[in-house]
């Protein structure tokens, strides 16, 4: 797909500081209008603008974004202590698969992400569905649903952690009123990492909402008005016009907030540190903490190990949830 | 419209309360440690008054040993401020004071900067080192740590000035790194040792004990008679490290030669069956926890003590400075022993040597931060430090004794260890390898995730990144 085509099929929605690119539905342009199009749209284009334009842009993509990632794959085959390198082959990437302090955040990041994402797709939708339908206070529950974004995620991990406290904290003191036994959320390593995918899930069902309201208000009412007459109940038209016609949407979701699960570090860090012992460490946890250490090249190593990883699972995803909608739609 | 109006001024305020939700919590971890900005300001008129008391107090004492490096030196420093790049754990009442004095006495104004403790705290050390942005005066380990920053590339060489004749020479090798003296220690030696509730004993007929198996029965005394036997502290996690750290006096009576070989790679904790026993007893502690121990902090852990809510509690003992800035009163309730091992007839002590101060090589200041290091080592600087924050160990100045105030447990209980000769240097002092997991795997055996034996082949392969980055030839 072209540059230009791409900026036509989505439109851009500016949420904090993100720009978050959603597909709008498909238009349909008359085959009369399409070639009326090909003739205005003047052929000789390439010329009037020269490849050089483009070197400002590239120059400052390079500087910032080519030369740190080709220079991290490098120095992640060394030892490197800002100063001096030693070469050291593929000695850091083997050692961060072998040894269990390092390799179990593997698997951490993974549950972490898909868990989160899945949660978030899940809930969202619902609460989307909820918000979008004929209620009165719809802009401020509207406002409540996104508060939790607004706020930074160490206020929010130092919050929860307090709020979670085995003995003092607020939610064990509810437990324990009617004579329930407490539950150490972030000490018992068997369930701190579910507690602070909770907490993710609070604080970025929101995000998915919003889009997720964009793509529901977009659906044209005259699909529900047929389903109506067809005689579809609400969840036969849920099931078969809002499900469908907000796939993109749904799309945006699941991308937006897999990668995010997959670099998550902020909330874990705040309300764990990886801890108890490595009990939620996750990639990027593990990155720092290496990097905390000194181990510079072990901790790039990580880095790599992450872009890798995401690379691996965003883009066959992303391929295959287009593939998905052009087929829908 | 209304509504909107409505909104917004809903969102600003929930927003604020946020903000100082997320304020008070940090204040609350800081509020024992330092509040530089306005203590600092505060700070000159206390520490003035103390400074005249301890003066003629100690004038008389002073001549038992007076040397050349314990004088302070004449200068005129006015003008200059000196930046101060301090961690919260450490006690702020003690270089307050000598701030406040020094100021007085030469002019010179500070400017202190307070960080986190821990791993951030090293992480935020590392960063300011290397982007360049180094304060003229930073406080930070002495040992594996320091030898972990590539400190001569930073920091100001001591090694030809006359300060560094005065330090005990098992210091002066911690913060050697090349042949060059790199810091001045900030406060006394501490100790990895357990510390007690003394009531608590006298109430159950306990006795100090000398072996391990003995401390333990006392926790099941104290257990069965409803107390807390030990107090966990693992929300401040390196707090976790200590029993293992602090187990060094044991595995070195048994292994004499443990730090050199382990520096070699020949010697390691799985294979070394003191050094396991270090780690099993992370393990054989836990049943005594008080509940909520993981996310205990180490302030929580000052104050349970001291209000007798523990019996024990295994940390550094920094932490009695700490402790008596809060309950002055409480101290002559707390005892200090070593960490038992095996023979009943040989207890030591593991000793820590303290944080130092580095001055910035590159600093436009440098000469007045040297100046003012000099002021730090003489005994007019050290009674100031020592009389507004506890010492929680003997000296490392050389003819330095403590004053005649400091606290019982210090004086009577861990002198004796040194007395004795029963001592020795934690191994991050000995050798430059220490593992940058440490803590990881103290609190995974301490939350019953690791076995002694997983944690100890696991901590053997973490050091491994430490010796390789160091360019050690381990295999």
């Amino acid at each position: 797909m072209t540059k230009t085509a791409r900026s036509r099929l989505y439109s851009s929605v500016l949420i904090g500081n993100d720009v978050i690119y959603m597909r709008q539905p498909r238009v349909f342009i008359p085959a009369a209008d399409f070639y009326e199009m090909e003739k205005v749209a003047p052929m000789k284009k390439e010329k009037i603008y020269s490849i050089w334009f483009l070197l400002p842009a590239f120059a400052i993509f390079a500087v910032f974004f080519l030369i740190p990632v080709l220079s991290s794959f490098f120095y992640s085959l060394t030892i490197w202590d800002f100063k001096t390198f030693t070469f050291c082959g593929l000695d850091n990437y083997v050692m961060f698969f072998s040894e269990p302090s390092l390799n179990t955040s593997l698997i951490h990041t993974l549950v972490y992400a898909f868990m989160t994402s899945g949660l978030k797709v899940l809930f969202a939708f619902f609460i989307a569905l909820f918000l979008t339908s004929k209620i009165r206070t719809k802009s401020f529950i509207r406002s409540a649903v996104f508060f939790p974004n607004l706020v930074s995620a160490i206020a929010v991990g130092i919050t929860f952690s307090t709020l979670m406290h085995p003995t003092k904290g607020i939610i064990n003191i509810i437990i324990k009123a009617p004579g329930g036994s407490t539950v150490n959320f972030l000490g018992d390593p068997n369930i701190a990492l579910f507690s602070v995918i909770a907490v993710d899930v609070w604080k970025g069902v929101s995000i998915a909402t919003v889009i997720y309201i964009a793509g529901i208000q977009s659906i044209d009412s005259t699909y529900y008005e047929a389903a109506q007459i067809d005689g579809a109940s609400f969840w036969q038209r849920v099931w078969n016009v809002t499900l469908p016609m907000c796939a993109p949407a749904m799309d945006s979701v699941i991308i937006l907030s897999l990668i995010g699960g997959l670099r998550c570090f902020d909330l874990i860090w705040a309300m764990t540190g990886g801890g108890p012992g490595f009990a939620t460490d996750v990639i990027d946890s593990v990155v720092y903490k290496q990097y905390a250490a000194g181990f510079y090249g072990l901790s790039i190593a990580g880095n790599v190990i992450m872009l890798v990883l995401i690379s691996i699972i965003a883009f066959p995803l992303q391929h295959f949830l287009n593939k998905r909608e052009e087929a829908l739609s | 419209m209304k509504m909107k109006k409505l909104l917004a001024v809903s969102a600003a305020v929930a927003m604020s309360a946020t903000l100082l939700a997320g304020c008070g919590s940090s204040n609350a971890t800081a509020e024992t440690a330092a509040t530089s900005g306005a203590a600092a300001t505060e700070a000159p008129a206390a520490a003035a008054t103390s400074a005249a008391e301890a003066a003629p107090a100690e004038s008389s004492t002073s001549e038992a040993a007076s040397t050349e490096a314990l004088a302070a030196p004449e200068a005129d420093l006015s003008g200059t401020t000196l930046t101060v790049l301090v961690d919260a754990d450490t006690a702020a009442e003690g270089y307050e004071a000598v701030f406040a004095a020094a100021t007085e006495k030469y002019g010179v104004k500070f400017d202190i900067e307070t960080r986190v403790g821990g791993s951030d705290g090293d992480n935020l050390v590392k960063t300011r080192l290397a982007s360049g942005d180094i304060p003229d005066l930073t406080l930070y380990n002495c040992g594996a740590k320091l030898f972990a920053l590539n400190p001569t590339e930073y920091f100001y060489d001591f090694s030809n000035d006359p300060i560094v004749n005065s330090f005990d020479d098992t210091f002066k090798s911690t913060v050697t790194y090349d042949g060059k003296v790199m810091g001045v220690p900030v406060y006394t030696t501490q100790a990895g040792a357990v510390m007690y509730y003394k009531p608590d004993y006298e109430e159950l007929g306990l006795s100090v004990p000398t072996t391990w198996d003995e401390f333990l029965s006392n926790c099941k005394a104290l257990k069965d008679a409803g107390k807390t036997a030990v107090a966990g502290s693992f929300g401040t996690s390196w707090t976790s490290q200590v029993i293992y750290l602090g187990d060094e006096y044991n595995v070195l009576a048994d292994n004499p030669t443990f730090p050199a070989d382990f520096e070699a790679g020949t010697a390691k904790y799985a294979t070394t069956p003191a050094g396991l026993e270090s780690f099993q007893k992370l393990a054989d502690v836990i049943p005594y926890y008080n509940e909520d121990y993981t996310a205990t902090t180490y302030d929580d852990a000052v104050d349970m003590l001291a209000n007798g809510e523990a019996t024990h509690w295994i940390s550094l003992t920094q932490a009695l400075g700490n402790m008596e800035s809060l309950y002055p009163d409480a101290m002559d309730n707390i005892g200090v022993f070593a960490i038992p091992g095996n023979d009943p007839d040989n207890s030591g002590l593991t000793v820590w040597y303290p944080s130092c101060w580095y001055v910035s090589k590159d600093s436009a200041n440098v000469d007045a931060a040297v100046t003012f290091m000099e002021y730090w080592c003489s005994k007019e600087a050290l009674d100031i430090y020592n009389a507004n924050s506890a010492a929680y160990g003997p000296s490392c100045i050389k003819g330095y004794s403590l004053p005649d105030n400091a606290l019982k447990c210090v004086k009577e209980d861990m002198q004796s260890y040194f007395d004795a000769g029963k001592t020795a240097p934690a191994l991050e002092f000995e050798t430059s390898v220490k593992g940058a997991n440490c803590e990881q795997f103290t609190s995974a055996v301490g939350t019953g995730q690791m076995t002694a034996e997983e944690a100890a082949s696991q901590y053997d392969e973490d050091c491994k990144k430490q010796a390789v980055q160091l360019g050690l030839n381990w295999k």
